[in-house]
């Protein structure tokens, strides 16, 4: 299987101060790689590093064998590399189903007159990404809300439209920051149900993480990271014995 | 009724100019440019339209399509290094413009007349033809704001990170925005010529461009409904408070403060919302709060 994102000695650091420093990490397509570590460890930095929101100090980012490390964060979405939010962003005012559809920015094709007009082109790309939405919202179980206020909803809804949206521009590399943050294990479950299908579908997933005994179900491989450096990785219940690691998580 | 119509026919005539200028604030503001540059962009269009028709003597109707396409390139223009600045900055640069725009149309005395402003300008718009326009208008940003041009926006407006991260190119919709801005600033401002006989500079001060942006906070910004109440409201309210002629001004000041503090959505988006809600309650079952984890895990099991 092709591997594709790969970190190479990936280095941040903020007015001298290294929040990521030396990072080399790989995640395969098809499989779940989670990142974990303590707060303020430098997890959703290396979000950021990685969607172009950020930019590298050292080190590099390759993106199927190419180096994508000065790529403006637009290109790279439209490269395929979609992400989640930490703290939950969506356009409150706009239905659910609108928020759904805003991730499939980077499919749409028709022009902008034809979308300004609302000429047939632009009616027919509507309608069928309209479908994949629908899809999409099946899939998670929120057919009945999709035009509800997303800001009206509750976390555990918004954490899934969040999800949707990321889904919906149907990415090579789906990078989510604590999805699970806030829910239940039942409700986690049930969304560990589709992270897997998503995988399974050929999508390289990097899964930024708290709940370790989430990680251990789901991933792969693991990553450890604290204070911006690697401390441990290999597999789930290698890692999860690992004393570095428990050390770093429940101290000394 | 006609006798009615006839007194408040310059009234209603104002108030469509002023939903064309509000429209223009809309698509900016929607958009999340903090742009102040309607009053300059409808300054350029109101003369460019009455120079065209007293000095040249042009057809009205041409030179308001010559000031709408005046507006429309010099936005566009204006757009480039514009799309690079966030915020505030935005609104330092565009006030910036207008004062160009204003102190040209006061010291250029020889193009422009100076304070005298121009004069005795054809009156060829009518309501009806006035009313045609901003129904035109609005169906074109209704459409506009249907599809993934607006989605887009709005996800600007709301987060640029987020749009980033879809792959939305931030600056190319601000671009977009702003010249679609100007050019229906320079038609509010070409259709204001050739409706009212005259304009001066002090038609497009500091005052217009605060009157644009009252319009929309108090209507609300996510709608073209907004900018239309917006623009109902704050231009009428002077002549229903005609006994208060002398605090015009503090009446317009305090509604503008209550609307911001109670309703800060602005009048017609918290109405819209409002009935929205109320039709899904109608409709949809009352939204499951618990996720549906049984009906979920059985449904993928199926699919898979």
């Amino acid at each position: 299987m092709s591997t594709t994102l790969v970190l190479e000695n990936v280095t941040r650091h903020f007015g001298g101060v290294p929040a990521v420093d030396g990072v080399s990490l790989e995640v395969p397509a098809g499989q779940i790689t989670g990142l974990i570590g303590p707060n303020g460890a430098g997890k959703t930095t290396v979000v950021n590093l990685i969607t172009g929101i950020l930019h590298l100090t050292q080190g590099r980012v390759l993106l199927d064998g190419q180096d994508v490390s000065k790529t403006e964060a637009p290109d790279l979405a439209r490269a395929g590399v979609a992400r989640t939010f930490q703290n939950i962003r969506l356009v409150p005012d706009a239905s659910v189903l609108d928020n759904v559809l805003a991730g499939f920015h980077r499919h749409e094709k028709t022009g902008l007159w034809a979308n300004l007009l609302g000429l047939p082109s632009a009616r027919a790309e509507a309608r069928q990404m309209r479908g994949g939405a629908m899809q999409l919202l099946e899939r998670f179980g929120m057919t009945e809300l999709a035009e509800h206020r997303a800001g009206a909803l509750s976390y555990g809804h918004q954490r899934r439209i969040e999800m949707m949206r990321a889904l919906a521009s149907r990415p090579k590399v789906l990078l989510l920051d604590e999805p699970v943050a806030g829910m239940n294990d039942a409700e986690a479950e049930s969304l560990a149900h589709i992270f897997r299908k998503v995988a399974a579908d050929g999508v390289a997933v990097l899964l930024i993480e708290h709940n370790m005994r989430f990680v251990m179900s789901l991933c792969s491989r693991l990553y450890v990271l604290a204070s911006g450096r690697l401390i441990a990785q290999g597999e789930p219940d290698a890692v999860g014995r690992d004393p570095v690691v428990v050390e770093a998580y429940l101290g000394a | 009724m006609i006798n009615f119509f006839n007194t408040y026919q310059s009234l209603l005539d104002h108030i469509l100019v002023n939903m064309l200028l509000a429209a223009s604030q809309y698509v900016v503001l929607r958009a999340g440019v903090f742009s102040l540059g309607s009053a300059g962009f409808a300054a350029l269009g109101a003369y460019c339209t009455a120079l065209l028709t007293t000095k040249l003597g042009w057809n009205p109707w041409l030179s308001v399509v010559v000031g709408m396409m005046l507006g429309t390139l010099v936005s566009a223009l204006l757009a480039l290094p514009l799309s690079r600045l966030r915020g505030v900055f935005q609104a330092v640069a565009t006030l910036a413009f207008v004062q160009i725009v204003l102190s040209a149309t006061q010291n250029w005395v020889a193009l422009t007349n100076g304070p005298m402003g121009v004069n005795s300008i054809p009156h060829a718009a009518g309501t009806a033809s006035l009313l045609l326009i901003v129904v035109a208008v609005v169906v074109f940003l209704v459409m506009m704001g249907r599809y993934s041009f607006g989605r887009a926006l709005d996800v600007i407006r709301e987060d640029e990170t987020v749009a980033v991260s879809l792959g939305i190119s931030v600056p190319y919709y601000h671009r977009i925005a702003f010249v679609l801005s100007g050019a229906l600033a320079g038609l509010s401002g070409g259709l204001h010529a050739i409706s009212s006989y005259s304009i001066t500079p002090q038609d497009y001060g500091f005052g217009l461009l605060v009157a644009a942006l009252a319009m929309v906070v108090l209507g609300g910004r996510t709608t073209v409904w907004g900018a239309l109440v917006g623009a109902l409201v704050l231009t009428s309210l002077p002549e229903v408070f005609r006994v208060f002629a002398d605090y015009r001004a503090v009446v317009q000041g305090l509604l503008l403060m209550l609307v911001i503090i109670y309703l800060p959505r602005g009048l017609a988006d918290t109405v819209i919302a409002h009935l929205k809600d109320r039709r899904l309650r109608r409709t949809a079952a009352p939204p499951v709060i618990a996720a549906p984890v049984g009906v979920l895990t059985a449904q993928t099991r199926s699919r898979s």
